[in-house]
This record gives C-alpha cells, sequence and structure tokens, in this order.
C-alpha cells in the first residue's frame, strides 16, 4: 500500500476511484449486495413451496427484480473493488429456509415475510440515501440513484405483499417483528464481516 | 499503510531537532528565519501524530523555504528508503536505519525516530514493492487494452506476478528470514497482513478477477499460500538465479488451477448423481400408482 493516506490508484474499472470515501461505499455495496442475495434466496424458498399456487406468478415478478437487483450489485462490488460479506453462504441456506418456511404457513404466511423483509430493506436504503446526501451528493450521483431506484422496487413489493393479505398470516406481528430482528442482525453483520 | 511508530511528544523533540540540523545544512535560511524555527517548535509540541501538510510557521518565508520543506512522514520515508542500501551489512535493524539518516546528512540519532527491532524499515520495504508491482500490473494492463500485448492466461499471470514480487526481495535474500521474523511479531501483524491481503487482492483484480461470492475469499487465500509457500522456499533456495523456486512457484499455480477444475467436476458429478436419484424415485412412485391403479 501507498503509504500517505486513503487515496486510491486508478484501476481501469469504470469507476474513478480516488477521492471517494471508500470505508462508507464499501460498507453500503456489501451490505447491499448481501441483502439482495439473501432475498433472491427468500423468494426461491417461497417459489419452491408455492411455485405452482395461485401467488405464484406474483412471487416469481418479485424474484425476478431480486434477481435485477442482485446483478446490479454483481457489477458495482466489481467496479469498486468491494469484497463480499464472508456470510454469503450462510445467507444462502438461512434465506432459502426463511422462504420456504414462511410459506409453508400458507400464502398469507408468505407474504407476511415478504412485507417484513421488504420494509426493513426499504428503511435501510433510505437511511443509506441520507448518508450518500449527506457525503456528497454530485460524487455519488449513479449510485444515489440505483439505491433510490430499488428502494422505490422495494417499496412496490411491500405493497403488493400487503394487497396480498399478509395481516391476515397467522401470528402476523410476531412474525413481522421476529423477521425484521433478523434482518436488522443480517444487516449489521454483513456491513463489518 | 500507517504503523503507529512512537511516542508522539519524543517523535516531535526529536524530528524538531533533525529539521533544524537538517534546515542549517541547507544554503537558504535567512538567520531570521532559523530564528522563527526556533519559536515555531512550543507550537509543534502537539498531540497529532500525523501532520497533515506544511505548518503555519513555514509558509511566507520566502518561497525556497517552503518548497524545501517536507513532512515528517516524508522525511521518514526518505531516512528508511535510504537504510534499504545498509541492510546487507547491518540486517533489518536501528543500525541500518542510523546509517541511513546519516547519508542523508542528518544524525545518527534520527533512527530513535524509530522502533528499536527495526519494524518500520520492514515494513516500509514490503510496502515499496507493494506498490512497484502494482505499477507493474497497471502498466501491463495498459499495454493489453492499448492491443500491444497479449492477454495472459490466468496461471501464467498469477506466475509471472508472483515471481516479479519476489525478484525484488532478491538484493536482501541474505536478511530475508530475519525480516519475515519481524512480521511476525505480535504488533507488526495487523499492518504486515494488512500489506499482504491488499497485495493479494490488487494480483487477483488485474488477473481478471470478478467473483462476487465465496470465491473471491478462496482465490485469495490459494494465492495466499501460493506467495508464502513460495517465499520460503526461495529463503532456501541455491539455485542460479533461483530457477528451483520459479519451478515450484509454476508446479503450485498448476495445483491451483486443478482444484478449481476439481471442484467443477466434483459437483456436475454430484448434480448428475441426484438427478439420476431423482429420476429413480420418480419411476418407482409411477410404478406403484400404475400398480396400484391395476
Amino acid at each position: 500500500l501507498p503509504a500517505g493516506g486513503v487515496s486510491l490508484r486508478l484501476c481501469s474499472t469504470r469507476v474513478p476511484l480516488e477521492g471517494i470515501n471508500k470505508p462508507v461505499i464499501d460498507r453500503i455495496i456489501r451490505v447491499d449486495h448481501a441483502g439482495e442475495y439473501g432475498a433472491n434466496r427468500i423468494y426461491a424458498g417461497q417459489m419452491a413451496v408455492l411455485g405452482r399456487s395461485s401467488v405464484g406468478p406474483i412471487i416469481q415478478q418479485m424474484w425476478n427484480q431480486e434477481k435485477d437487483h442482485l446483478k446490479k450489485f454483481n457489477e458495482l462490488m466489481v467496479a469498486y473493488r468491494v469484497r463480499p460479506t464472508v456470510l454469503l453462504p450462510f445467507w444462502n441456506v438461512a434465506g432459502f429456509v426463511l422462504g420456504a418456511g414462511s410459506a409453508l404457513l400458507g400464502k398469507k404466511g408468505a407474504m407476511a415475510c415478504t412485507v417484513a423483509i421488504e420494509e426493513s430493506i426499504s428503511d435501510h436504503y433510505n437511511s443509506q440515501i441520507r448518508t450518500l446526501l449527506e457525503e456528497d451528493p454530485e460524487k455519488y450521483k449513479e449510485l444515489l440513484q440505483i439505491i433510490k431506484q430499488f428502494r422505490d422496487d422495494e417499496r412496490e413489493h411491500h405493497d403488493i405483499g400487503l394487497e396480498h393479505d399478509a395481516e391476515a398470516a397467522p401470528a402476523y406481528s410476531v412474525l413481522k417483528t421476529a423477521i425484521q430482528l433478523g434482518c436488522k442482525a443480517a444487516i449489521f453483520l454483513s456491513e463489518r464481516i | 499503510v500507517r504503523c503507529q511508530l512512537y511516542s508522539p511528544q519524543r517523535a516531535l523533540q526529536v524530528s524538531a531537532v533533525l529539521r533544524r540540523v537538517s534546515d542549517e545544512q541547507k544554503k537558504e535560511p535567512l538567520a531570521s528565519s532559523s530564528q522563527q524555527q526556533f519559536d515555531s517548535h512550543p507550537a509543534d509540541h502537539q498531540p497529532e501524530q500525523e501532520p497533515q501538510g506544511p505548518r503555519p510557521s513555514y509558509t511566507g518565508q520566502g518561497g525556497q523555504e517552503s518548497e524545501d520543506y517536507e513532512s515528517e512522514e516524508q522525511l521518514q520515508h526518505r531516512i528508511l528508503t535510504a537504510a534499504l542500501d545498509f541492510v546487507p551489512e547491518h540486517g533489518w535493524t536501528a543500525e541500518a536505519i542510523a546509517e541511513g539518516a546519516k547519508t542523508l546528512g542528518l544524525s545518527a540519532a534520527a533512527a530513535g525516530m524509530f522502533h528499536s527491532d527495526g519494524s518500520e524499515l520492514v515494513l516500509h520495504f514490503v510496502s515499496q514493492c507493494n506498490t512497484k508491482l502494482s505499477e507493474l500490473l497497471e502498466q501491463e494492463q495498459k499495454l493489453v487494452q492499448l492491443g500491444e500485448a497479449e492477454k495472459k492466461p490466468t496461471d501464467q499471470f498469477l506466475r509471472d506476478a508472483v515471481e516479479a514480487r519476489l525478484r525484488m526481495l532478491i538484493p536482501y535474500i541474505e536478511n530475508w528470514p530475519q525480516a519475515v521474523s519481524i512480521l511476525l511479531l505480535p504488533h507488526n501483524i495487523p499492518s504486515s497482513l494488512n500489506l499482504l491481503t491488499s497485495m493479494m487482492d490488487d494480483i487477483w483484480h488485474y488477473a481478471g478477477d470478478q467473483s462476487t461470492d465465496f470465491n473471491w475469499y478462496t482465490r485469495r487465500a490459494v494465492l495466499t499460500g501460493i506467495y508464502n509457500t513460495t517465499e520460503l522456499v526461495m529463503m532456501q533456495d541455491s539455485s542460479p538465479d533461483f530457477e528451483e523456486t520459479w519451478r515450484f512457484l509454476e508446479n503450485r499455480v498448476a495445483d491451483a488451477m486443478n482444484m478449481g477444475n476439481t471442484a467443477n467436476q466434483v459437483q456436475a458429478t454430484g448434480e448428475a448423481v441426484v438427478q439420476g436419484l431423482m429420476g429413480a424415485a420418480v419411476t418407482v412412485s409411477n410404478a406403484e400408482t400404475s400398480r396400484a391403479v391395476r
């Protein structure tokens, strides 16, 4: 490492890495990547159980959007040279189990899980948007645009979940609280490890 | 890499003395400016570890003075770089640093700025080598992008990068075991680990690694293993131009590539087996159903 502070030499990536707040951007991209990866696995789990039911197409549609999100974060990760979280294999399994588990509670259970997750993710994206706006809206314009778009998508998923009777799910508030606590823990860990 | 080197008070006092010594040996300063430097020293005794830039006391003393001013960190770098010439003779020690300081016209007491175990000298050298490697890889990449060079296959790229980096040790290879032991001292481990991991990340980045899953870690871990073992072999190699070492390196890289292929094969086999079992299960259940219907 060149002794002399935070500046990085230019690599041939699309993003000039000079002058960006690397620790902050690192965390943001790492945790968002982990989040989209987890969301992917959750929807995969839900589809495995409910794929042939009436909500199958809806879940598939939301899953496809999450796949696009993940693809985008894969690109950003390479462009900003961010390391992925070590916990990815764990989120792989945990996400699938959560999706399948909530789907086994029925269609409303799956929708409740979706509502809980998407609400957590939207809040999380909002706080990241705030952080980036405080840092430097101009410098991070592209990243801000992407996160805003994704936040809107997740908001939409949240509303779809509510439309499909998520609140009528068994033990809705307990389920929702538990899932959101899990989300907070996952976010905390993925930012750091 | 920033290493916490020494207590700020001691360092600032010593460096203040050094600056006075080095400035007095320069032609430009007038008598009045020496006086100003003297008065500015009390202001220097602040609890800051790393000066951010030219101190206010040095501006407005004429262009030449502020050009000659260098930060403490730059001075330390110059001393350590000069000290490298004395490593073959004195090893990675405070003596080498003292000799280096003397060639810059400073007193041997300058070595007091650093730890007595030569840690900073080794870390400085490693950091310098890593920077050189990055620049080399950057140059190569530019040539490939301009179409003036062929893109190397991954195994050759890794081999060449590790070889280039290890060749930088050749002038100091006699004393390198001592350097390795210094890098493994507990208080140096965070810095040396940091330097090692960022070098591995650099090499993979230029090799074109775009993994965003656990492979990111696997690849870097494997390369670290290759690098460390090759380094150890190099320290005991007495063949002409270290050909044994490079052959060892080639074999290890080939092993790593095979490991990747083997992993893929295992996965493919596993998937085929699972599909076979599923097919068998479906066949059996169909047979049962048709028997029940009859």
